[in-house]
């Protein structure tokens, strides 16, 4: 009797999803691609596996489980490639599908879970009957230990995909990894010129803090490499000081910026909406006042 | 009826997150934040556009009313029903109906695939913006996809035709994905996709004469009801000092910022 099945690729979040599952009951696992599959055997007695990682195959092996196995939760972590396949099996048999879940909690057949909202403007929480299809936001689950020897099962899913790959382009990375830094300072339209963000990485450099923009930075003017990006479709980031320079405050930035402890906000407007969303407020403009905070930093030393 | 090389955009009247409303007890005073067409769908109609000069046909709009009570939210959602059709869609289909308010994936998805049959519309494509702006979980095209049983490409931000071929690339966390299908698709797309302005206000005086339809509940066959319940929204209160730092020159206020970093423990030396 399968009551779960847990979609994974790494075991950080193997250990997360199984604590979800074990809410419910007796969990398998199906992984796919480049996988982490011999530390997932210690997180599950089974584990399927198919060779494919597009979201076709994805959905198409979910689906062939979810027929054989009949189990009560489907779950994963929240990643693009699952929100495309797990939305079409919900569609298929018109399951419930809630993405970027956590606080999840199990009644009887009654399930809980919470969820932003709003453009991460509020938390929702939400009441449904299984069966249903989860994906999980990462790094809000306890850890569980594994303690399983599981046995691994290749799973074929024939060659039956309707959308054909034709190339993969790696993203260009900027080398930052905001999620796990303590200080970030930001910048947006307030630059001028591309070449004017020299004044920040200087300061940046000296203050030892990442880089991090708003969505027209890297999105539309694209002076940045998408991993320095914070906001809604973005990076949400938690560090303990984020310091922005130019940046006026939409709301699809401030769902990024929620868990950061200190905010603090350098604008020439003193109108600027973002003063309203900061701890700290300075009204300056950036190209007199970086190079002063930064001459100021330097004679720290 | 339809034609061959019918577009359908989906699009929605979502809560206007930027107009958030708090109950005393710190809950989402909902029926006091108004709907505004969601910024994802906007891109998506105008993609539709672009590719309506390749494929010759019509554009068709199909909306779910989600957020009741209905009669309150009329002007809002007829408003977002009037900007797709100031921006190039040609005749506009909306579900409204109480009884499926607050509606969830579930319904929206069902009644789209409903109201496709009943109008007898079979569209090459099927267009949608990656997410709504309130609640942002990106599922709908990809239920329409496997309802209708057809090829889904989620999160394109780029689309190209060649002849009944669509060659979009996806747009994922660590990789630009380039694939291929055969028409008809769905195709949810991101905001990178293009740049949609505004609509002029010739284009809004023209939307009025084009054709829209309001269809209720009891004129559509299989809506599955909604199964998820809404128990509680809180606002998401952060909240911020905002005191201003002040001081006689810019020396003097960056001395202060100094002070507040060393404080905070991020200064190293």
């Amino acid at each position: 009797m399968v009551d779960v099945l847990v979609v994974v690729q790494k075991e950080a979040d193997a250990s997360e999803l199984l604590t979800i599952a074990k809410k419910v009951g007796e969990p398998v696992a199906l992984t796919y691609g480049n996988s982490e599959i011999e530390k997932l055997t210690k997180y599950f007695n089974k584990v399927y596996r198919i060779k494919e990682d597009d979201p076709n195959s994805i959905f198409f092996a979910i689906k062939t489980l979810y027929e054989k196995l009949n189990p009560k939760l489907v779950v994963g972590m929240s990643s693009k490639n699952l929100k495309d396949a797990y939305s079409r099996l919900a569609g298929i048999y018109d399951l419930p599908l809630a993405t970027d879940i956590f606080d999840f909690n199990v009644s009887g057949s009654k399930v809980t879970y919470k969820r932003s909202f709003l453009s991460g403007r509020a938390i929702e929480t939400e009441e449904v009957t299984m069966p249903l299809l989860l994906l999980v936001s990462p790094r809000k689950t306890q850890k569980s230990e594994g303690n399983s020897n599981g046995s691994i099962e290749e799973l074929s899913i024939g060659n039956s995909s309707n959308v054909v790959i034709k190339e993969r382009k790696e993203k260009v990375k900027g080398g930052v990894n905001l999620e796990a830094a303590e200080f970030i300072i930001s910048v947006g339209r307030g630059f001028k010129n591309k070449d004017d963000l020299k004044l920040a990485f200087d300061l940046a450099e000296l203050a030892g803090a990442q880089i991090g923009c708003s969505r027209p930075i890297a999105a539309d003017l694209k002076w940045l490499t998408e991993d320095h990006w914070v906001g809604l479709s973005g990076k949400k980031v938690a560090p303990k000081v984020y310091l922005m320079f130019g940046i006026s405050g939409a709301p699809q930035h401030l769902a990024g910026i929620t868990d950061a402890k200190t905010v603090i906000a350098v604008n020439n407007d003193k109108t600027a909406p973002i003063f309203k969303n900061a701890d700290y407020g300075i009204v300056a403009d950036l190209y007199q006042f970086i190079p002063i905070l930064t001459k100021k930093l330097k004679e720290r030393h | 009826m339809s034609t061959l090389g019918d577009i359908v955009v989906l699009i929605k009247p979502a809560l206007n997150p930027e107009m958030i409303r708090s109950l005393p007890d710190g809950g989402v005073d909902f029926d006091n934040i108004p709907l505004k067409l969601s910024d994802i769908d906007r891109n998506a109609i105008e993609e539709a556009n672009r590719l309506k000069e390749l494929l010759k046909g019509k554009i068709y709009s199909i909306t779910i009313s989600t957020w009741g009570p209905i009669a309150k939210r009329d002007k809002d959602i007829k408003m977002a029903i009037q900007e797709g059709l100031a921006k190039g869609v040609d005749e506009a289909i909306l579900l409204e109906d109480d009884s499926i308010t607050p509606g969830d994936q579930i319904t929206t998805a069902s009644a789209i695939v409903s109201i496709l049959n009943k109008f007898n519309i079979k569209p090459d494509i099927i267009l949608t913006g990656e997410a709504t702006i309130d609640g942002f979980s990106g599922q709908v095209a990809g239920r329409v996809a496997a309802k209708l049983n057809l090829p889904y490409i989620s999160f394109a931000r780029k689309i190209d035709l060649n002849g009944n071929k669509v060659i979009a690339e996806r747009d994922l966390e660590d990789y630009v994905e380039v694939v291929e299908t055969q028409l008809p698709a769905v195709i949810s797309v991101t905001r990178e996709i293009n740049s949609p302005k505004p609509p002029t206000l010739i284009q809004i005086r023209m939307a009025s004469k084009k054709p829209q339809h309001v269809v209720k509940l009891s004129d559509l066959t299989n809506v599955a009801m909604p199964k998820k319940k809404l128990a509680e929204a809180k606002v998401l209160s952060v909240k911020r000092k905002q005191t201003m730092i002040e001081g006689k020159s810019l020396e003097e206020v960056a001395d202060k910022l100094i002070e507040i970093l060393e404080q905070e423990g991020v200064l190293k030396h």
